[in-house]
């Protein structure tokens, strides 16, 4: 597997990767997956369009290396999360307030993941099957369960039971607020929501 | 000819399973040959018990089998007693077994009193602690090729190296899981989903420890034949200080994610390989490995 | 006066009290020192643990433990209403590993007890090697046995639903292969004739015809007078049902079905000494257990035809013991070829364990007769578990007046020795005794 930022963007060549993608979702998430065609990215970033296919061959590998980008960005921030030595109940306060940091601060990176890959699994398909291409994020969530099982905090159940819980429930919230329906900034809902997914994975 | 080596098989509170295993061991003849057994319950031996029991005698080796329980008594002498006379004049104290090893099965008829020979679980403890002389051969119980190998080591004086338990590296440094007929269903995450197949890995659900378990039972196979996880029983990690654990057919998983990953592999590495691995599916491993209906 | 003496080799240690009258043994009270527990290790484990566990009751025949505990644990579902289906492929596999390690039982105790043990009674010395006989047989039978199995001792693969192995032809012609090889060397070392003629054999005339080391025994039993002692009730008990087994009971020369439930444990009598058996007995009567007892209750004519003029004599309870291992052989070949293996293996139970609080009795038929288990669960969690080895019934400990088989079997020996070589024909296991 590629793991875009664990290998430091040395080359110009990463680096320039790196921005398209950045680009990418900027358009995607302004525009549109399906109406943003490839050398509409390329003119936005003022490449020939003959060159920009040098980077990424076709729309299915840059919509695919993208949700490994994003996937590997939460994963890493996760990571943190669980290397540090606090209570399972602090984590997941500190994980809700990650998520939403990130909505707020980089919307498109969660945009694309709700919007994008959920909603357009068949592009997915070929290469992305199952949970390849977030599987950086997924690993680190499966961590944190387990370690919150062991200690005795969480109680023990079906994995996609409970990751349903926890992510379906940030990324609604996400969703409400980018709809503009909710009536508070979202940062105002973090400890009531830490507290909820903490009181319904709690052990009884 | 050499003298023989003087080997004296002791029992302490055992099943007598290792001394059945070891019945098994195709080159008895030269173990005859090369050693002379004080006492064994079963092969010509020079004394029966009631004379090894006087404690007059001296061996090379002792052979241990079963816990270890300082106060019972063979044939009216303590094993304190005999463990420590025949195992201070020996070159070396072999503990054929789990129980002799790390208390085993028999350490749960006592908890509080019974030990191994020079382990209690895996705290050194009881005559052996961090003995030189000891060499472990557990499992439950000891393969009997195990023994032969450390016999005729020791008789051709040849070093036997061996891990922190006192386990011969030679012998310990595998894990059971290696050479499992499964391991290419281990490989790709495909889970055997009910008993009784010889398709699938029995890791996720059935229990399988084989991948914790350091022992060569899919290299040197059992009988020459076979192994448990060739027969689709999983491995219950017999050799290890933890054995017998609880609940030993079933898999002990967190939200769905194992417990115990593969040794010297962190968590995040196996769940990384295992969450892609998993993602593919590949339908020669899906299917039947032989077709009935062809 | 009783004169103690420690028996060795016998899966253990025993001790046993002799007092004379005349120059003859007129009591003896047999003592097993060593417990270790089992029953109590069993209990709050969870259900499946058992076969794991209950394995390692026995290093000789744990696989006979192994089949009374998944039997049990069946029983639990079927009295809760939930009947588990067996497939007539797992149920053949577990008879053949059943037979197979009887077979391994059978040859050891021939060669490296009664043999040796003869002789020296005999002030005839075999060879060591020829011990290692029985270790190289046994290994052939435990090899066939771990081709479905996995190994030999110790296996776990029998489960309440069939078993885990899901073996090819490519494994069963190589279990028919180790098996022949195993009958070609019964021919040549033990009978000197075809598996065919032995298994044909009626009377003790036809003994004529055997030349191997069978021959040997036979000659050697007789020189000891064998076939005049080690008599016992002459009642004969089988519980477990298989292919070569009848439950039922033979008292009073006559055969009567049996009811396990009036199987009964007592304290053994002791004089002096510490002894951790129970005594084994139904409706307050001893009886023997083991290969003469399946002869019988199952009219194998040689035994029968040797019964017939021996009783149950030293020499006739040894005859059958080592007859039975070719009858089992054979037996084993017969199930190899009615294995279908296009049948599953395991069916899976419709219900969880852990939803099974009752109890259940798991019998079959070990190298030295009837093994019971009985479970009771509570959420598939072991609330009790009793086990009744076919030794408790053998060497069961009473007092004079209530003696077990192998205690009256010794009276009239005419020294501790024949004494106990009339002990061993009983073939003891120390540790299934007490456990
Ligand atoms: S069954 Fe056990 S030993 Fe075999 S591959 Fe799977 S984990 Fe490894």
């Amino acid at each position: 597997m590629k793991n875009i930022s664990e290998k430091p963007a040395t080359t110009k060549k990463e680096d320039r990767k790196t921005s398209i993608m950045q680009t990418a979702l900027k358009l995607f998430s302004t525009e549109g997956f399906y109406t943003t065609t490839m050398p509409a990215i390329a003119k936005t970033l003022g490449m020939s369009v003959g060159n920009f296919y040098n980077y990424f061959s076709s729309k299915d590998q840059l919509a695919k290396e993208l949700m490994l980008y994003i996937s590997t960005v939460l994963g890493d921030k996760l990571r943190e999360i669980n290397m540090t030595d606090v209570s399972v109940k602090e984590k997941v306060t500190m994980i809700v307030h990650m998520y939403f940091s990130i909505a707020r601060e980089r919307p498109e990176l969660i945009e694309y993941f709700l919007r994008v890959f959920l909603s357009n699994r068949e592009i997915f398909t070929k290469e992305c099957t199952g949970m390849v291409c977030v599987s950086g994020f997924v690993t680190e969530l499966m961590l944190f369960f387990d370690e919150g099982v062991q200690s005795g905090e969480l109680k023990d159940q079906d994995f996609f039971s409970a990751l349903g819980l926890f992510m379906g429930y940030l990324g609604g919230m996400v969703f409400l607020n980018g709809e503009e329906v909710l009536t508070k900034p979202l940062n105002e809902y973090e400890t009531a929501i830490a507290e909820n997914i903490y009181n319904a994975l709690r052990k009884q | 000819m050499k003298p023989r080596l003087k080997v004296l098989w002791l029992q302490g509170v055992t099943c007598n399973g290792n001394t059945h295993s070891f019945l098994n061991y195709p080159h008895l003849l030269y173990v005859l040959e090369t050693f002379e057994f004080l006492y064994h319950s079963l092969l010509p031996s020079t004394y029966t018990l009631e004379e090894i029991s006087t404690c007059v005698h001296e061996c090379d080796i002792l052979i241990f089998e079963g816990a270890y329980d300082p106060r019972m008594e063979r044939v009216g002498t303590s094993l304190e007693t005999l463990v420590g006379h025949y195992g201070s004049h020996a070159k070396y104290v072999i503990a054929a077994g789990s129980c002799a090893s790390f208390g085993g099965m028999f350490k749960h008829s006592d908890p509080e009193h019974i030990t191994g020979l020079g382990f209690d679980e895996k705290e050194p403890k009881g005559p052996f602690a961090s003995s030189p002389k000891l060499i472990n051969l557990s499992g439950c119980p000891m393969h009997p090729e195990w023994m032969g190998y450390t016999l005729r080591m020791i008789a051709d004086n040849k070093p036997i190296a061996v891990d922190e338990l006192h386990r011969p590296k030679e012998l310990y440094s595998y894990l059971a899981h290696h050479g499992c007929t499964r391991n290419e269903y281990f490989e790709w995450k495909v889970d055997s989903d009910h008993f009784g197949t010889k398709e699938g890995c029995l890791f996720y659900k059935q229990g399988c420890r084989g991948p914790m378990t350091h022992a060569s039972c899919n290299k040197i196979l059992w009988n020459d034949v076979s192994s448990k996880t060739r027969v689709g029983t999983p491995c219950f990690g017999c050799t290890e200080p933890d054995f017998p654990r609880i609940n030993m057919f079933e898999t002990k998983t967190n939200m769905s994610i194992p417990q115990d990953v593969p040794v010297g592999i962190s968590k995040r590495s196996y769940l990384t390989m295992a969450g892609i691995a998993k993602s593919f599916h590949i339908p020669r491993l899906e299917k039947r490995l032989i077709d009935d209906d062809a | 006066m009783m004169t103690r003496k420690w028996i060795e080799r016998i899966e253990g240690e025993a001790s046993i009290g002799f007092e004379f009258e005349e120059n003859k043994v007129s009591f003896a009270s047999i003592a097993f020192p060593h417990f270790r527990g089992m029953e109590a290790i069993l209990q709050s484990k969870p259900a499946m643990d058992a076969l794991v566990i209950a394995p390692r009751v026995c290093g000789i025949c744990g696989h006979s433990h192994l089949f009374a505990a998944v039997r049990a644990i069946e029983s639990v579902y079927a009295n809760s209403g939930f009947p588990l289906e067996i497939s007539p492929k797992a149920q053949i596999l577990r008879e053949l590993t059943l037979s197979l390690e009887l077979i391994q039982n059978h040859f050891k105790w021939l060669y490296m007890v009664i043999y040796p043990e003869l002789s020296h009674l005999l002030q005839r010395p075999i060879a060591d090697s020829c011990r290692l006989k029985g270790a190289y047989a046994a290994s052939l039978a435990t090899k066939v046995l771990a081709i479905f199995a996995g190994q030999w001792p110790h296996s776990s693969y029998m489960i309440p639903g069939g078993v885990t192995c899901d073996p090819t032809y490519v494994d069963t012609v190589r279990a028919m292969g180790i098996l022949d090889e195993l009958m070609r060397w019964f021919e040549k070392e033990v009978t000197g004739i075809s598996m065919e003629e032995y298994l044909s054999i009626s009377s003790a005339k036809d003994l004529s015809h055997v030349s191997g080391d069978m021959r040997d025994i036979d000659k050697m039993l007789r020189t000891a007078k064998m076939h005049k002692q080690g008599f016992s009730y002459d009642r004969y008990m089988v519980l477990g049902n298989h292919g070569f087994s009848n439950p039922s009971k033979y008292m009073h020369r006559r055969m009567a079905k049996v009811n396990p439930q009036l199987v009964m444990l007592e304290d053994p009598y002791t004089v002096d000494e510490k002894t951790y058996a129970k005594n084994a007995l139904y409706q307050n009567n001893a009886f023997e257990t083991g290969p003469l007892a399946r002869a019988v209750t199952n009219g194998v004519p040689f035994i029968k035809h040797l019964h017939r003029y021996f009783r149950d004599s030293t020499y006739t309870r040894i005859m059958a013991r080592s007859y039975e291992t070719a009858l089992l052989l054979d037996h084993c070949k017969t199930l190899l070829q009615s294995l279908r293996l296009d049948e599953p293996s395991f069916i899976e139970p419709s219900k969880k364990i852990t939803s099974l609080s009752e109890e259940g009795v798991g019998i079959v038929e070990a190298p030295r007769g009837p093994l019971i288990h009985k479970v009771t669960l509570n959420k598939g969690i072991v609330d009790h578990y009793t086990l009744i080895t076919p030794t408790q019934w053998n060497l069961s400990c009473g007092s004079p007046q209530t003696q077990g088989p192998a205690q009256k079997a010794m009276i009239g020996a005419d020294s501790i020795e024949t004494a106990t070589f009339t002990f061993r024909s009983f073939d003891v296991c120390s540790v299934c005794t007490t456990h």
